[in-house]
């Protein structure tokens, strides 16, 4: 043991100076051929305003240096804050929605009212962000603040505000290269005003944090322990959160969300065995700020290489978050049992009822919605009623996507099904647990590298992002037998992943930036009728696989011995569901986006309407999901006529809403 | 007769640290055995290996006379049935759905359900004393009811051989006499096979043919008794196996009690 001691004692500085070597390295060395060093060092102080390249350095290099470092600080600050008040390895400034929320609050801002934005970015940013911080605050006080149910709430409103913010850019396209560059966290300075205005803010606010470490270190005990030592649990908590918010806000008003850095710097501080909270502090303190210059000089760079067109620096620092935070899933298996770790939520018992009632009131309801769907719609001159004999004619305009959505529907209730049962874990779905994001990614991907591979190119690229990622999670999570959480976080650093990706291209701009948009936020109205015919058959063909393999979808979540023991071959039972799984999501996710929750919804529905075995199931959430997606189709159909919304938006409202009051439930049992 | 299930030079290691080393036995057609032992002497890993849930470091394992790489996954499962240490949560499912789940090495994936099938599921539950409880679900039942739902599981597997890994450990004194009974009886009219760790040396004297005793030192995992009840069932060999100094006491012939000094 003394070994390992004196190695972690001796690693952290070390690996610190190294990265710290390297990121100083890389962001003077494009300078270093021109100027002496000597002139890199004046660049802070002063220009000579005669030498254009002592210009360059001074209001542009010099300020951009300065505060890539201060934000990588404040940011890793906080991080390790934040990880410590929810006793979480994977909290941070991000995953809590408070960067998403602040972002939406500037984009609206920008959009409506600019003269407010003007007055003060920082106080628009801090609105935004404390109303995200809030609403995970408020939906989860009632439980005590349980560290899992926090970062879930967090990542669903982060989901969410995203995709209200997707939405917002849709309506107003002419703006959308600008605020997404700005989004993706731009480092790039003109002069050292925003530094000026910055630093004091982050000293400050840092100080304030080092100000609470003793009651910090409390928490570490758990809540009972912590209170029974005289801590005021609850109001060092809402402090340090309002703190953090502070921070992470002052920061997205100045540069946009630089994600993943306030995460991978305390992460990487604990794996490079920082143990006590104050060595956490001050080593993520530091990590922070070399990730982040290390990240803004790569930026530069692949803004070199790629001729100009702009690479933001929070793109870049999802490149190197991405990793550190698998690496760190990969760490969580030593502390399975985290201060204020709850075990497992208990098993729901819920109640059983027969299947054919549910089936015809459900077969009704989803008649009785095509019905709707097709027949009444809201004209120029008003609402009015086809008569299903005219419906051939008006099926152009509203069969395909209402087919589409339909097929979407039932593809994800089969595959968030076959997921939780392959899982176990209920809260468990296609997007929860990034496979839609998997999906997601590659079709960025495609997108980022230029091809075009018509619907089946798409599928089976889909397909075999979503498998990546499934893969992926088993491979991590196969020590953890499937136990919630780490499941459900990896699934938050695949999708984070993706968002990278798609910042990336939206902020290239151009018509793909746009239809990605368009696609991601679900918009059903591009589907046309072949599309719709094949989706369906798809679906079809991929649910009757599905249903044969129910035996086994009863057998795996008793486990692999039992199941094992019983004659199942697992792995190959697990891995045929996995495919098919992915497939279906893939299917989906083309139409519909990667964000719906419907995947999610469906099979928790079957379940409360009382269908428990694998089958009934089955059957009740592929109806779920098409009456789900049905109705979305047509309210973004009509909602706003002759605007139209995206569907898959619509879903993820109601979706995002089930989804919190799905966990808040559970946690009470 | 023949060896059901053989072991032979069998070597078990996790990472790096020996579990069984050089472990050599076989188990008659038709037996009751009990595994006996300290905690970590390798009772419950022995058990995994002859389930086929674990492959050994070294040394190879017949049944019936065959190699076990040669039997497919689900004939395997209609000729050992296995009952883990510690049967996970259920998921909602109800006694009879769980009970059910044994047949499924007899058909499938897609094969139809018989009404012999139902049948050997209703006996199982009736014979677990359960049949009162087959419509709730197991999640709600109490320690020593699941425990019975998940043997009921394993009797309506029909199986030729049954591993339990310490299958009353959760049951008051009634039910496990109860449950060691039937499977003494069932062992007896089936010529079933039964391998069953337990902690119990008193109880596994009374229902048991035969008793196996395992320590662990450094080198790993080690047979330091093995015979009938009689044969085991006295102080020096108890001593030998739990290294504590026990006495005993023969109260009828087959009838020991043992105490801890």
């Amino acid at each position: 043991m003394s070994t390992s001691v004196m190695g972690s004692t001796t690693r952290l500085p070390v690996a610190t100076a190294i990265l710290w070597a390297v990121a100083l390295a890389g962001a003077s060395l494009p300078w270093l051929g021109q100027v002496p060093l000597s002139a890199l060092w004046q660049a802070f102080s002063a220009a000579d305003s005669t030498d254009y390249r002592q210009i360059l350095l001074h209001y542009s290099w010099a300020p951009r240096f300065a505060m890539a470092i201060v934000i990588g600080f404040g940011l890793g600050l906080a991080g390790a804050t934040l990880q410590q008040v929810l006793g979480n390895p994977l909290a941070s400034p991000s995953t809590l929605g408070v960067a998403s929320g602040a972002q939406l609050a500037l984009a609206v801002a920008t959009l409506y009212a600019p003269s407010v934005l003007a007055f003060s970015a920082d106080l628009i940013a801090l609105a935004g962000g404390l109303l995200a911080a809030g609403l995970v605050v408020a939906l989860t006080c009632k439980m005590g603040f349980s560290p899992v149910t926090v970062i879930l709430a967090g990542l669903v409103i982060s989901f969410f505000l995203g995709a209200l913010n997707a939405a917002l850019l849709l309506f107003h396209g002419e703006y959308l290269g600008n605020l997404f560059i700005w989004g993706a966290g731009s480092l790039v300075q003109n002069d050292w005003s925003q530094f000026v205005d910055l630093w004091p803010r982050v000293v400050v606010l840092g100080l304030a944090l080092v100000l609470l470490i003793k009651p910090l270190q409390l928490l570490q005990l758990g809540a009972g322990s912590a209170h029974a030592l005289g801590a005021r649990v609850a109001v060092v908590r809402l402090l340090a959160l309002f703190l953090v918010v502070l921070m992470t806000a002052s920061v997205v008003s100045r540069v946009g969300v630089v994600a993943f850095v306030g995460l991978a710097a305390p992460v990487l501080a604990r794996l490079l065995g920082a143990r006590t909270l104050r060595q956490k502090l001050f080593w993520s303190t530091l990590l922070g700020g070399a990730l982040l210059l290390l990240a803004d000089t790569l930026a530069q760079w692949a803004t070199t290489w790629t001729a100009g067109s702009l690479v933001p620096t929070g793109a870049a620092t999802a490149l190197i978050g991405g990793p550190v935070i698998l690496l760190a899933l990969n760490g969580l298996r030593n502390n399975r049992h985290m201060p204020g770790d709850e075990p497992g939520p208990a098993p729901l018992v819920l109640a059983r009822r027969p299947l054919p009632t549910t089936l015809w009131v459900m077969s009704f309801m989803l008649v009785a919605i095509v019905t709707l769907a097709i027949g009444w719609s809201p004209g120029l001159d008003g609402w009015h009623w086809t008569p299903p004999t005219d419906w051939a004619q008006v099926w152009h305009w509203r069969g395909p996507r209402l087919l589409a959505a339909i097929a979407a529907g039932v593809a994800l209730g089969l595959a968030g099904t076959v997921i939780q049962r392959l899982t176990g874990n209920v809260m468990a779905s296609p997007e929860v647990l990034g496979i839609s994001g998997g999906a997601g990614m590659a079709m960025v991907l495609l997108t980022l590298f230029g091809l075009h591979l018509g619907r089946p190119g798409q599928l089976l690229a889909g397909t075999a992002g979503g498998m990546t990622v499934l893969l992926l999670l088993l491979a991590l999570s196969r020590r953890h037998t499937f136990a919630g959480h780490p499941l459900l976080l990896g699934g938050v650093a695949i999708y984070v992943f993706m968002d990278a990706g798609l910042r990336l291209v939206l902020a290239g701009g151009g018509s793909d930036a746009v239809a990605l948009l368009n696609w991601m936020s679900g918009s059903t109205w591009l589907v046309t009728n072949a599309e719709a015919l094949a989706l369906a058959a798809a679906t079809l063909l991929l649910g009757a696989l599905t249903v044969t393999g129910r035996r086994a979808l009863t057998l795996l979540p008793l486990g692999h011995s039992t199941a094992a023991a019983l004659g199942l071959n697992v792995a190959r039972a697990r891995l045929r569901l996995m495919v098919l799984a992915a497939a279906l999501t893939a299917a989906a996710t083309m139409v519909i986006g990667p964000l719906s929750f419907v995947g999610l919804m469906a099979p928790h529905l079957a379940r409360v309407l009382g269908q428990q075995t694998v089958g009934r199931q089955l059957m009740v959430a592929a109806l779920a999901g098409a009456m789900l997606m049905a109705l979305a189709d047509y309210l973004a159909r009509v909602l706003l006529f002759p605007n139209q919304l995206p569907a898959g938006l619509l879903a993820a409202l109601v979706g995002g809403v089930y989804f919190l009051w799905g966990l808040s439930r559970h946690d009470k049992h | 007769m023949s060896a059901f299930l053989e072991v032979h030079q069998l070597d078990v290691a996790v990472d790096t640290t020996p579990i069984l080393s050089n472990l050599s036995l076989g188990f008659v057609e038709g037996e009751v055995t009990a595994l006996l032992g300290h905690n970590g002497s390798g009772k419950s890993t022995l058990l995994k290996v002859l389930a086929r849930q674990l492959q050994p470091t070294r040394g190879h394992v017949t049944l019936q006379g065959r190699g076990f790489a040669d039997t497919d996954t689900r004939a395997f499962a209609r000729v050992v049935g296995y009952l883990p240490q510690h049967p996970p949560a259920t998921d909602g499912l109800t006694v009879t759905e769980l009970v059910a789940l044994g047949r499924y090495p007899w058909h499938g994936a897609l094969g139809r359900y018989c009404q012999q099938d139902h049948e050997l599921v209703a006996q199982a539950i009736t014979d677990t004393g359960l049949w009162a409880f087959r419509h709730r679900s197991v999640d709600t039942l109490s320690g020593g009811e699941r425990q019975r739902a998940w043997l009921a599981m394993l009797l309506a597997q029909q199986t030729q051989c049954l591993l339990l890994d310490e299958p009353i450990s959760a049951l008051d004194v009634g039910h496990q006499v109860a449950t060691l009974r039937l499977i003494h009886q069932l062992a007896q009219k089936r010529a079933l096979t039964v391998i069953l760790v337990l902690h119990d040396v008193d109880l596994a004297a009374r229902f048991c043919d035969r008793l196996v005793a395992l320590r662990r030192d450094a080198s790993g995992g080690q047979v330091i008794a093995d015979g009938s009840p009689a044969r085991i069932m006295n102080a020096d060999t108890l001593e030998r196996i739990y290294r504590v100094p026990m006495g005993i006491l023969e109260r009828a012939p087959g009838l020991w009690v043992s105490y801890v000094h």
